[in-house]
Protein backbone atom coordinates (compact mmCIF):
# COMPACT_ATOMS: atom_id res chain seq x y z
CA UNK A 1 0.00 0.00 0.00
CA UNK A 2 1.59 3.28 -0.96
CA UNK A 3 1.90 5.90 1.71
CA UNK A 4 0.30 9.14 0.84
CA UNK A 5 2.15 12.36 1.37
CA UNK A 6 0.69 13.90 4.51
CA UNK A 7 1.07 17.64 4.57
CA UNK A 8 0.38 19.33 7.85
CA UNK A 9 -2.09 22.21 7.90
CA UNK A 10 0.73 24.51 8.95
CA UNK A 11 2.83 23.67 5.92
CA UNK A 12 -0.16 23.96 3.63
CA UNK A 13 -1.11 27.41 4.85
CA UNK A 14 2.49 28.59 4.82
CA UNK A 15 3.10 27.55 1.24
CA UNK A 16 -0.18 29.00 -0.03
CA UNK A 17 0.26 32.30 1.81
CA UNK A 18 3.78 32.60 0.46
CA UNK A 19 2.48 31.97 -3.07
CA UNK A 20 -0.06 34.74 -2.68
CA UNK A 21 2.88 37.03 -2.04
CA UNK A 22 4.75 35.62 -5.06
CA UNK A 23 7.28 33.75 -2.94
CA UNK A 24 8.27 30.13 -3.22
CA UNK A 25 9.95 27.96 -0.62
CA UNK A 26 13.24 27.73 -2.49
CA UNK A 27 13.34 31.39 -3.43
CA UNK A 28 12.49 30.99 -7.12
CA UNK A 29 10.12 33.24 -8.97
CA UNK A 30 6.73 31.78 -9.86
CA UNK A 31 7.65 31.25 -13.51
CA UNK A 32 11.21 30.11 -12.98
CA UNK A 33 12.43 26.56 -13.50
CA UNK A 34 14.94 24.82 -11.30
CA UNK A 35 18.49 24.38 -12.55
CA UNK A 36 18.70 21.48 -14.92
CA UNK A 37 21.74 19.30 -15.25
CA UNK A 38 21.85 16.98 -18.23
CA UNK A 39 24.58 14.35 -18.10
CA UNK A 40 25.18 12.15 -21.12
CA UNK A 41 27.20 9.02 -20.67
CA UNK A 42 30.72 9.44 -22.04
CA UNK A 43 31.32 5.71 -22.61
CA UNK A 44 28.21 4.51 -24.38
CA UNK A 45 25.66 6.03 -26.68
CA UNK A 46 22.09 6.51 -25.55
CA UNK A 47 22.18 6.92 -21.77
CA UNK A 48 21.24 10.21 -20.19
CA UNK A 49 20.63 11.32 -16.62
CA UNK A 50 18.69 14.51 -16.04
CA UNK A 51 18.44 16.22 -12.68
CA UNK A 52 16.09 19.09 -11.86
CA UNK A 53 16.54 20.15 -8.26
CA UNK A 54 16.16 16.85 -6.43
CA UNK A 55 14.14 15.08 -9.09
CA UNK A 56 16.31 12.67 -11.03
CA UNK A 57 15.52 10.55 -14.03
CA UNK A 58 17.65 8.28 -16.19
CA UNK A 59 16.81 7.24 -19.72
CA UNK A 60 18.39 4.54 -21.82
CA UNK A 61 17.72 4.09 -25.51
CA UNK A 62 18.48 0.74 -27.10
CA UNK A 63 17.81 -0.71 -30.50
CA UNK A 64 17.51 -4.11 -32.08
CA UNK A 65 16.55 -5.44 -35.47
CA UNK A 66 13.15 -7.11 -35.76
CA UNK A 67 10.30 -7.64 -38.14
CA UNK A 68 8.02 -4.62 -38.58
CA UNK A 69 4.30 -4.71 -37.86
CA UNK A 70 2.24 -6.30 -40.63
CA UNK A 71 0.04 -3.26 -41.17
CA UNK A 72 3.04 -0.91 -41.29
CA UNK A 73 5.78 -2.55 -43.35
CA UNK A 74 7.63 0.70 -44.09
CA UNK A 75 7.99 1.89 -40.53
CA UNK A 76 10.16 0.91 -37.61
CA UNK A 77 8.99 0.32 -34.06
CA UNK A 78 9.41 2.81 -31.25
CA UNK A 79 8.35 2.16 -27.67
CA UNK A 80 8.69 4.19 -24.52
CA UNK A 81 8.48 2.44 -21.19
CA UNK A 82 7.67 4.48 -18.11
CA UNK A 83 7.30 2.31 -15.06
CA UNK A 84 7.52 4.09 -11.78
CA UNK A 85 8.87 1.96 -8.98
CA UNK A 86 9.12 2.72 -5.28
CA UNK A 87 12.83 3.41 -5.72
CA UNK A 88 12.06 7.04 -6.37
CA UNK A 89 9.60 7.57 -3.59
CA UNK A 90 7.44 5.55 -1.19
CA UNK A 91 4.33 7.12 -2.68
CA UNK A 92 4.47 4.86 -5.72
CA UNK A 93 3.63 1.20 -5.81
CA UNK A 94 5.64 -1.36 -7.67
CA UNK A 95 3.85 -2.62 -10.79
CA UNK A 96 3.58 -6.24 -9.67
CA UNK A 97 2.05 -5.78 -6.26
CA UNK A 98 -0.64 -3.26 -7.18
CA UNK A 99 -3.83 -4.39 -8.88
CA UNK A 100 -3.90 -4.42 -12.66
CA UNK A 101 -4.86 -0.77 -12.88
CA UNK A 102 -1.83 1.47 -12.83
CA UNK A 103 -2.24 4.50 -10.68
CA UNK A 104 -3.62 7.62 -12.30
CA UNK A 105 -0.30 9.44 -12.12
CA UNK A 106 1.55 6.72 -13.96
CA UNK A 107 -1.02 6.43 -16.72
CA UNK A 108 -1.05 10.18 -17.25
CA UNK A 109 2.74 10.46 -17.28
CA UNK A 110 3.19 7.64 -19.75
CA UNK A 111 0.40 8.87 -22.03
CA UNK A 112 1.79 12.42 -21.96
CA UNK A 113 5.31 11.31 -22.85
CA UNK A 114 3.93 9.06 -25.55
CA UNK A 115 1.86 11.83 -27.07
CA UNK A 116 4.70 14.32 -26.82
CA UNK A 117 7.30 12.13 -28.49
CA UNK A 118 5.66 9.28 -30.34
CA UNK A 119 2.50 10.87 -31.63
CA UNK A 120 4.20 14.09 -32.61
CA UNK A 121 6.64 12.06 -34.71
CA UNK A 122 9.81 13.35 -33.09
CA UNK A 123 11.52 10.17 -34.22
CA UNK A 124 11.05 9.49 -37.91
CA UNK A 125 9.80 5.92 -38.02
CA UNK A 126 10.26 5.49 -41.75
CA UNK A 127 13.99 6.04 -41.37
CA UNK A 128 14.09 2.96 -39.14
CA UNK A 129 13.02 0.68 -41.93
CA UNK A 130 15.79 -1.56 -43.32
CA UNK A 131 14.09 -4.03 -45.64
CA UNK A 132 10.42 -3.23 -46.11
CA UNK A 133 8.18 -5.86 -44.63
CA UNK A 134 10.90 -8.00 -43.10
CA UNK A 135 13.53 -6.05 -41.17
CA UNK A 136 13.40 -2.82 -39.25
CA UNK A 137 14.90 -1.19 -36.21
CA UNK A 138 12.96 -1.44 -32.99
CA UNK A 139 14.03 1.45 -30.78
CA UNK A 140 13.12 1.33 -27.13
CA UNK A 141 13.44 4.13 -24.60
CA UNK A 142 13.37 3.03 -20.96
CA UNK A 143 12.83 5.66 -18.34
CA UNK A 144 14.13 5.02 -14.84
CA UNK A 145 12.70 7.31 -12.22
CA UNK A 146 15.43 7.67 -9.65
CA UNK A 147 14.18 10.34 -7.29
CA UNK A 148 10.89 12.13 -7.00
CA UNK A 149 10.64 15.77 -5.98
CA UNK A 150 7.79 16.86 -8.21
CA UNK A 151 7.49 17.43 -11.93
CA UNK A 152 8.22 14.07 -13.47
CA UNK A 153 6.66 14.94 -16.79
CA UNK A 154 8.99 17.75 -17.85
CA UNK A 155 12.10 15.97 -16.80
CA UNK A 156 11.14 12.67 -18.45
CA UNK A 157 10.50 14.38 -21.75
CA UNK A 158 13.89 16.10 -21.70
CA UNK A 159 15.57 12.81 -20.77
CA UNK A 160 13.93 10.81 -23.55
CA UNK A 161 14.55 13.31 -26.30
CA UNK A 162 18.18 13.88 -25.25
CA UNK A 163 18.79 10.15 -25.12
CA UNK A 164 17.26 9.74 -28.57
CA UNK A 165 19.47 12.51 -29.91
CA UNK A 166 22.50 10.95 -28.27
CA UNK A 167 21.89 7.37 -29.36
CA UNK A 168 23.77 5.90 -32.30
CA UNK A 169 22.65 2.77 -34.09
CA UNK A 170 25.22 0.44 -35.67
CA UNK A 171 25.90 0.96 -39.35
CA UNK A 172 24.40 -1.54 -41.80
CA UNK A 173 24.92 -2.76 -45.30
CA UNK A 174 22.53 -4.74 -47.44
CA UNK A 175 24.26 -7.25 -49.69
CA UNK A 176 21.64 -8.89 -51.89
CA UNK A 177 19.31 -10.32 -49.28
CA UNK A 178 21.92 -10.48 -46.57
CA UNK A 179 22.08 -7.88 -43.89
CA UNK A 180 25.52 -7.04 -42.50
CA UNK A 181 25.62 -5.20 -39.18
CA UNK A 182 28.95 -3.53 -38.45
CA UNK A 183 30.38 -3.33 -34.99
CA UNK A 184 31.15 0.07 -33.50
CA UNK A 185 34.85 -0.61 -33.91
CA UNK A 186 34.52 -1.28 -37.62
CA UNK A 187 32.30 1.60 -38.64
CA UNK A 188 31.02 4.67 -36.85
CA UNK A 189 27.44 4.19 -35.72
CA UNK A 190 24.80 6.49 -37.20
CA UNK A 191 22.49 8.84 -35.29
CA UNK A 192 18.71 8.53 -35.35
CA UNK A 193 16.65 10.82 -37.52
CA UNK A 194 14.99 13.23 -35.07
CA UNK A 195 12.63 15.63 -36.82
CA UNK A 196 12.02 18.08 -34.00
CA UNK A 197 12.73 18.44 -30.29
CA UNK A 198 9.51 18.48 -28.23
CA UNK A 199 9.81 19.68 -24.65
CA UNK A 200 7.09 19.55 -22.00
CA UNK A 201 6.33 22.37 -19.58
CA UNK A 202 3.93 21.72 -16.71
CA UNK A 203 2.01 24.51 -15.01
CA UNK A 204 0.32 24.18 -11.64
CA UNK A 205 -2.64 26.36 -10.63
CA UNK A 206 -3.56 27.71 -7.22
CA UNK A 207 -6.59 29.63 -6.10
CA UNK A 208 -6.04 32.60 -3.81
CA UNK A 209 -9.81 33.13 -3.45
CA UNK A 210 -12.52 30.62 -2.70
CA UNK A 211 -14.07 28.10 -5.02
CA UNK A 212 -17.16 30.06 -5.91
CA UNK A 213 -15.12 33.08 -6.97
CA UNK A 214 -13.10 30.90 -9.31
CA UNK A 215 -16.13 29.36 -11.01
CA UNK A 216 -18.54 32.26 -11.13
CA UNK A 217 -16.40 35.30 -10.58
CA UNK A 218 -14.40 37.54 -12.85
CA UNK A 219 -11.27 38.29 -10.88
CA UNK A 220 -9.05 35.93 -12.87
CA UNK A 221 -6.16 36.11 -10.46
CA UNK A 222 -5.32 32.45 -10.20
CA UNK A 223 -1.67 31.75 -9.47
CA UNK A 224 0.41 29.91 -12.01
CA UNK A 225 3.58 28.04 -11.17
CA UNK A 226 6.21 26.34 -13.30
CA UNK A 227 8.27 23.34 -12.24
CA UNK A 228 6.70 22.56 -8.91
CA UNK A 229 8.46 20.52 -6.30
CA UNK A 230 6.79 17.80 -4.26
CA UNK A 231 4.85 19.89 -1.79
CA UNK A 232 3.75 22.45 -4.38
CA UNK A 233 2.52 19.64 -6.63
CA UNK A 234 0.50 18.03 -3.85
CA UNK A 235 -1.13 21.32 -2.97
CA UNK A 236 -1.95 22.35 -6.49
CA UNK A 237 -5.59 22.53 -7.48
CA UNK A 238 -5.06 21.88 -11.17
CA UNK A 239 -2.33 21.41 -13.70
CA UNK A 240 -1.70 21.91 -17.40
CA UNK A 241 1.03 20.36 -19.50
CA UNK A 242 2.14 21.91 -22.76
CA UNK A 243 4.58 20.37 -25.19
CA UNK A 244 6.22 22.76 -27.61
CA UNK A 245 9.21 22.74 -29.88
CA UNK A 246 11.52 25.42 -31.15
CA UNK A 247 9.51 25.85 -34.36
CA UNK A 248 6.66 27.38 -32.33
CA UNK A 249 4.51 24.29 -32.79
CA UNK A 250 2.27 22.98 -30.06
CA UNK A 251 2.76 19.21 -30.01
CA UNK A 252 0.25 18.46 -27.34
CA UNK A 253 -1.66 20.20 -24.61
CA UNK A 254 -3.54 18.78 -21.67
CA UNK A 255 -5.41 20.60 -18.98
CA UNK A 256 -7.26 17.88 -17.19
CA UNK A 257 -9.91 19.52 -15.07
CA UNK A 258 -8.87 21.16 -11.87
CA UNK A 259 -9.11 24.89 -11.40
CA UNK A 260 -10.93 26.79 -14.15
CA UNK A 261 -8.60 29.13 -15.93
CA UNK A 262 -9.48 32.03 -18.19
CA UNK A 263 -8.52 31.58 -21.83
CA UNK A 264 -6.25 34.66 -21.80
CA UNK A 265 -4.19 33.20 -18.97
CA UNK A 266 -3.79 30.00 -20.95
CA UNK A 267 -2.48 31.91 -23.96
CA UNK A 268 -0.06 33.68 -21.63
CA UNK A 269 1.15 30.31 -20.37
CA UNK A 270 1.80 29.25 -23.94
CA UNK A 271 4.04 32.22 -24.61
CA UNK A 272 5.94 31.72 -21.34
CA UNK A 273 6.40 28.05 -22.19
CA UNK A 274 7.60 28.93 -25.67
CA UNK A 275 10.47 31.00 -24.30
CA UNK A 276 11.45 28.31 -21.84
CA UNK A 277 11.42 25.68 -24.54
CA UNK A 278 13.78 27.73 -26.70
CA UNK A 279 16.25 28.00 -23.81
CA UNK A 280 16.03 24.31 -22.98
CA UNK A 281 16.51 23.25 -26.60
CA UNK A 282 19.67 25.36 -26.83
CA UNK A 283 20.90 23.82 -23.61
CA UNK A 284 20.30 20.26 -24.82
CA UNK A 285 22.07 20.91 -28.10
CA UNK A 286 25.02 22.42 -26.28
CA UNK A 287 25.38 19.42 -24.00
CA UNK A 288 25.31 17.04 -26.94
CA UNK A 289 27.83 19.10 -28.85
CA UNK A 290 30.27 19.16 -25.94
CA UNK A 291 29.93 15.42 -25.58
CA UNK A 292 30.61 14.84 -29.25
CA UNK A 293 33.71 17.00 -29.18
CA UNK A 294 35.01 15.13 -26.16
CA UNK A 295 34.61 11.83 -27.94
CA UNK A 296 36.38 13.05 -31.00
CA UNK A 297 39.40 14.39 -29.13
CA UNK A 298 42.61 12.48 -28.93
CA UNK A 299 43.44 9.44 -31.03
CA UNK A 300 40.13 9.31 -32.81
CA UNK A 301 40.59 12.56 -34.66
CA UNK A 302 44.02 11.34 -35.82
CA UNK A 303 42.61 8.13 -37.19
CA UNK A 304 39.58 9.68 -38.86
CA UNK A 305 39.22 8.86 -42.52
CA UNK A 306 37.56 12.14 -43.37
CA UNK A 307 40.09 14.83 -44.20
CA UNK A 308 39.87 18.33 -42.91
CA UNK A 309 39.05 20.67 -45.73
CA UNK B 1 -13.49 9.34 -57.46
CA UNK B 2 -12.67 12.90 -56.52
CA UNK B 3 -11.14 13.51 -53.13
CA UNK B 4 -13.59 15.46 -51.05
CA UNK B 5 -12.43 18.80 -49.78
CA UNK B 6 -12.52 19.30 -46.08
CA UNK B 7 -13.18 22.98 -46.60
CA UNK B 8 -14.09 24.24 -50.06
CA UNK B 9 -13.08 27.73 -51.22
CA UNK B 10 -16.75 28.73 -50.93
CA UNK B 11 -16.71 27.93 -47.23
CA UNK B 12 -18.51 24.54 -47.23
CA UNK B 13 -17.34 21.53 -45.28
CA UNK B 14 -17.95 17.94 -46.36
CA UNK B 15 -21.27 17.77 -44.57
CA UNK B 16 -22.41 21.15 -45.84
CA UNK B 17 -21.75 23.16 -42.71
CA UNK B 18 -19.89 26.45 -42.44
CA UNK B 19 -16.71 26.73 -40.44
CA UNK B 20 -18.44 27.97 -37.30
CA UNK B 21 -21.53 25.77 -37.26
CA UNK B 22 -22.16 23.02 -34.75
CA UNK B 23 -23.52 19.66 -35.80
CA UNK B 24 -27.16 18.97 -35.06
CA UNK B 25 -27.39 18.59 -31.31
CA UNK B 26 -30.07 16.55 -29.56
CA UNK B 27 -30.17 15.68 -25.95
CA UNK B 28 -32.53 14.03 -23.55
CA UNK B 29 -32.37 13.44 -19.84
CA UNK B 30 -34.03 10.95 -17.55
CA UNK B 31 -33.92 8.36 -20.32
CA UNK B 32 -33.28 5.44 -17.92
CA UNK B 33 -35.29 6.24 -14.81
CA UNK B 34 -35.24 2.67 -13.50
CA UNK B 35 -31.67 1.72 -14.28
CA UNK B 36 -29.97 4.63 -12.59
CA UNK B 37 -30.35 7.74 -10.50
CA UNK B 38 -29.57 10.00 -13.44
CA UNK B 39 -29.27 9.36 -17.13
CA UNK B 40 -28.81 11.26 -20.34
CA UNK B 41 -28.60 10.64 -24.04
CA UNK B 42 -26.71 12.96 -26.36
CA UNK B 43 -26.60 13.09 -30.11
CA UNK B 44 -23.93 15.33 -31.55
CA UNK B 45 -24.20 14.84 -35.29
CA UNK B 46 -23.81 11.09 -35.71
CA UNK B 47 -22.16 10.51 -32.34
CA UNK B 48 -24.56 8.95 -29.85
CA UNK B 49 -23.63 8.69 -26.20
CA UNK B 50 -25.55 7.35 -23.22
CA UNK B 51 -24.55 8.20 -19.69
CA UNK B 52 -25.81 6.61 -16.49
CA UNK B 53 -25.11 8.00 -13.05
CA UNK B 54 -25.58 6.09 -9.83
CA UNK B 55 -25.19 8.09 -6.70
CA UNK B 56 -24.55 9.49 -4.29
CA UNK B 57 -24.29 6.03 -2.70
CA UNK B 58 -22.76 4.57 0.42
CA UNK B 59 -19.23 3.42 -0.30
CA UNK B 60 -18.75 -0.33 -0.51
CA UNK B 61 -16.41 -2.01 1.96
CA UNK B 62 -13.68 -2.49 -0.66
CA UNK B 63 -13.63 1.24 -1.43
CA UNK B 64 -13.18 2.06 2.23
CA UNK B 65 -10.50 -0.58 2.67
CA UNK B 66 -8.41 0.28 -0.36
CA UNK B 67 -8.73 4.00 -0.04
CA UNK B 68 -9.59 6.16 -2.97
CA UNK B 69 -8.78 5.23 -6.53
CA UNK B 70 -7.32 7.07 -9.44
CA UNK B 71 -6.91 10.80 -9.11
CA UNK B 72 -9.10 11.18 -6.06
CA UNK B 73 -8.45 13.21 -2.98
CA UNK B 74 -8.12 11.16 0.14
CA UNK B 75 -10.16 13.51 2.27
CA UNK B 76 -13.20 11.82 3.72
CA UNK B 77 -15.19 15.01 3.32
CA UNK B 78 -15.42 14.58 -0.42
CA UNK B 79 -17.17 12.05 -2.63
CA UNK B 80 -15.36 9.44 -4.67
CA UNK B 81 -16.12 9.86 -8.34
CA UNK B 82 -15.70 6.84 -10.62
CA UNK B 83 -16.05 7.44 -14.32
CA UNK B 84 -15.79 4.56 -16.75
CA UNK B 85 -16.05 4.90 -20.50
CA UNK B 86 -17.28 1.97 -22.52
CA UNK B 87 -16.36 2.02 -26.19
CA UNK B 88 -17.88 -1.09 -27.79
CA UNK B 89 -16.54 -2.43 -31.10
CA UNK B 90 -19.74 -1.62 -33.00
CA UNK B 91 -19.45 2.10 -32.22
CA UNK B 92 -16.98 2.75 -35.01
CA UNK B 93 -17.59 2.86 -38.72
CA UNK B 94 -15.74 -0.42 -39.19
CA UNK B 95 -15.99 -2.91 -36.35
CA UNK B 96 -12.77 -2.71 -34.41
CA UNK B 97 -11.21 -5.50 -32.39
CA UNK B 98 -10.79 -4.78 -28.70
CA UNK B 99 -7.21 -3.57 -28.57
CA UNK B 100 -5.44 -3.15 -25.26
CA UNK B 101 -3.77 -0.02 -26.61
CA UNK B 102 -7.07 1.85 -26.66
CA UNK B 103 -7.71 0.83 -23.07
CA UNK B 104 -4.93 3.19 -22.01
CA UNK B 105 -6.46 5.99 -24.01
CA UNK B 106 -9.88 5.40 -22.43
CA UNK B 107 -8.30 5.21 -18.96
CA UNK B 108 -6.61 8.52 -19.61
CA UNK B 109 -9.88 10.09 -20.77
CA UNK B 110 -11.73 8.85 -17.72
CA UNK B 111 -9.03 10.25 -15.43
CA UNK B 112 -9.28 13.59 -17.22
CA UNK B 113 -13.06 13.66 -16.89
CA UNK B 114 -12.87 12.65 -13.21
CA UNK B 115 -10.55 15.55 -12.45
CA UNK B 116 -12.79 17.86 -14.45
CA UNK B 117 -15.97 16.98 -12.60
CA UNK B 118 -14.35 16.87 -9.20
CA UNK B 119 -13.98 20.61 -9.60
CA UNK B 120 -17.55 21.17 -10.80
CA UNK B 121 -19.53 19.11 -8.31
CA UNK B 122 -20.29 20.84 -5.03
CA UNK B 123 -18.15 18.43 -3.07
CA UNK B 124 -19.03 19.54 0.43
CA UNK B 125 -22.60 18.32 -0.08
CA UNK B 126 -21.56 14.70 -0.50
CA UNK B 127 -19.00 13.65 2.07
CA UNK B 128 -18.12 9.95 2.29
CA UNK B 129 -20.17 8.91 -0.72
CA UNK B 130 -19.50 7.30 -4.05
CA UNK B 131 -20.77 8.58 -7.37
CA UNK B 132 -20.56 6.07 -10.22
CA UNK B 133 -20.70 7.33 -13.78
CA UNK B 134 -20.89 5.00 -16.77
CA UNK B 135 -20.60 6.38 -20.27
CA UNK B 136 -21.38 4.18 -23.25
CA UNK B 137 -20.70 5.20 -26.81
CA UNK B 138 -23.34 3.83 -29.11
CA UNK B 139 -21.98 5.36 -32.25
CA UNK B 140 -18.86 7.40 -32.69
CA UNK B 141 -18.46 10.09 -35.30
CA UNK B 142 -15.95 12.50 -33.84
CA UNK B 143 -15.67 14.34 -30.55
CA UNK B 144 -15.06 11.53 -28.04
CA UNK B 145 -14.11 13.64 -25.06
CA UNK B 146 -16.62 16.39 -25.81
CA UNK B 147 -19.60 14.05 -26.19
CA UNK B 148 -18.69 12.22 -22.97
CA UNK B 149 -18.27 15.48 -21.08
CA UNK B 150 -21.64 16.84 -22.22
CA UNK B 151 -23.39 13.57 -21.47
CA UNK B 152 -21.91 13.39 -17.97
CA UNK B 153 -22.95 16.99 -17.20
CA UNK B 154 -26.55 16.27 -18.12
CA UNK B 155 -26.68 12.95 -16.31
CA UNK B 156 -25.30 14.49 -13.12
CA UNK B 157 -27.93 17.21 -13.32
CA UNK B 158 -30.61 14.57 -13.80
CA UNK B 159 -29.35 12.62 -10.80
CA UNK B 160 -29.84 15.70 -8.70
CA UNK B 161 -26.16 16.08 -7.88
CA UNK B 162 -25.36 19.71 -7.21
CA UNK B 163 -23.05 21.24 -9.80
CA UNK B 164 -21.65 24.75 -9.77
CA UNK B 165 -22.36 25.13 -13.46
CA UNK B 166 -22.62 23.26 -16.75
CA UNK B 167 -19.41 21.95 -18.29
CA UNK B 168 -19.79 21.84 -22.04
CA UNK B 169 -17.14 20.68 -24.47
CA UNK B 170 -16.61 20.86 -28.19
CA UNK B 171 -13.83 20.12 -30.67
CA UNK B 172 -12.20 22.76 -32.86
CA UNK B 173 -9.93 21.88 -35.75
CA UNK B 174 -7.71 24.00 -37.95
CA UNK B 175 -7.64 23.77 -41.72
CA UNK B 176 -4.91 26.01 -43.07
CA UNK B 177 -5.95 29.40 -41.66
CA UNK B 178 -9.57 28.57 -40.85
CA UNK B 179 -10.71 27.15 -37.52
CA UNK B 180 -13.53 24.59 -37.93
CA UNK B 181 -16.01 23.94 -35.16
CA UNK B 182 -17.26 20.52 -34.06
CA UNK B 183 -15.43 18.00 -36.20
CA UNK B 184 -16.69 14.68 -37.48
CA UNK B 185 -14.44 11.60 -37.74
CA UNK B 186 -13.30 12.27 -41.30
CA UNK B 187 -12.18 15.76 -40.34
CA UNK B 188 -10.59 14.56 -37.10
CA UNK B 189 -8.45 12.04 -38.94
CA UNK B 190 -7.02 14.64 -41.28
CA UNK B 191 -6.80 17.81 -39.21
CA UNK B 192 -5.14 18.87 -35.98
CA UNK B 193 -7.79 19.65 -33.43
CA UNK B 194 -8.28 20.62 -29.84
CA UNK B 195 -11.09 19.81 -27.43
CA UNK B 196 -12.19 22.67 -25.17
CA UNK B 197 -14.35 22.31 -22.07
CA UNK B 198 -15.92 25.50 -20.79
CA UNK B 199 -17.67 26.21 -17.50
CA UNK B 200 -21.11 27.75 -17.91
CA UNK B 201 -21.31 31.11 -19.63
CA UNK B 202 -17.87 32.29 -18.57
CA UNK B 203 -14.72 32.31 -20.65
CA UNK B 204 -12.98 30.03 -18.22
CA UNK B 205 -11.70 26.72 -19.45
CA UNK B 206 -11.91 23.64 -17.31
CA UNK B 207 -10.60 21.27 -19.90
CA UNK B 208 -8.31 21.57 -22.85
CA UNK B 209 -6.86 18.70 -24.82
CA UNK B 210 -4.69 18.81 -27.91
CA UNK B 211 -3.07 15.68 -29.28
CA UNK B 212 -1.75 16.78 -32.63
CA UNK B 213 0.80 19.29 -33.78
CA UNK B 214 -0.59 22.77 -34.08
CA UNK B 215 1.06 26.10 -34.90
CA UNK B 216 1.00 28.16 -31.71
CA UNK B 217 -0.33 31.37 -33.24
CA UNK B 218 -3.57 29.69 -34.35
CA UNK B 219 -4.38 28.55 -30.82
CA UNK B 220 -6.03 31.74 -29.66
CA UNK B 221 -8.59 31.83 -32.48
CA UNK B 222 -9.39 28.18 -32.03
CA UNK B 223 -10.00 28.58 -28.31
CA UNK B 224 -12.18 31.63 -28.99
CA UNK B 225 -14.31 29.71 -31.48
CA UNK B 226 -14.51 26.75 -29.10
CA UNK B 227 -15.77 28.96 -26.28
CA UNK B 228 -18.53 30.35 -28.49
CA UNK B 229 -19.53 26.83 -29.53
CA UNK B 230 -19.63 25.72 -25.90
CA UNK B 231 -21.84 28.62 -24.90
CA UNK B 232 -24.29 27.68 -27.63
CA UNK B 233 -24.28 24.05 -26.48
CA UNK B 234 -24.92 25.17 -22.93
CA UNK B 235 -28.00 27.12 -24.10
CA UNK B 236 -29.35 24.04 -25.86
CA UNK B 237 -28.68 21.78 -22.88
CA UNK B 238 -30.16 24.25 -20.43
CA UNK B 239 -33.33 24.58 -22.53
CA UNK B 240 -33.79 20.82 -22.47
CA UNK B 241 -33.21 20.55 -18.73
CA UNK B 242 -35.75 23.28 -18.02
CA UNK B 243 -38.27 21.64 -20.36
CA UNK B 244 -37.99 18.29 -18.60
CA UNK B 245 -38.11 20.08 -15.26
CA UNK B 246 -41.36 21.87 -16.11
CA UNK B 247 -42.89 18.60 -17.31
CA UNK B 248 -42.05 16.93 -14.02
CA UNK B 249 -43.51 19.86 -12.12
CA UNK B 250 -46.75 19.80 -14.14
CA UNK B 251 -47.15 16.05 -13.72
CA UNK B 252 -46.90 16.38 -9.97
CA UNK B 253 -49.72 18.92 -9.80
Amino acid sequence: MPRDYDISNNEKQFVLEALKQNLRLDGRKLLQMRDISIVVSPEEYGYVEVTMGKTKVGCRVSGEITKPYDERPFEGIFQISTEISPICSPFFESGQTSNSKQSADEVLISRLIEKAIRRSNALDLESLCIIAGSKCWSIRADLQFLNFDGNFIDISCIAVITALLHFRKPDLEIDGDQLIVFDTNQRDPTPLSILHIPICVTFQFYNPNDNEENIKGDLNNELILIDSNLIEERLSLGSMTLTLNKNKELCQMLKSGGLNIDATLIIKCCSVASKLVDELTTKIQKVLKVDEEQRKSGMESELQVVNDR
Amino acid sequence: MSRFELYSPEGMRIDGRRSNELRSFNCNINTHPNASDGSSFIQQGNSNVICLVKGPMDPSYSTIKNGSGAGQSTSIDEPTLNISINYPPFANNDRRKKLTKNDRRLTELSIILTKCFLKTIVLKNYPRTVIDVQVTLLSFDGGLLSACCNAITLALIDAGIALYDYVTAVTVGIYDQVPLLDLCTLEENDLSFITVGVVGDSDKLNLILCEDKLPLDKLERMIGLGIQGCHRLKELMDAKVREVGFDLLNKKQ
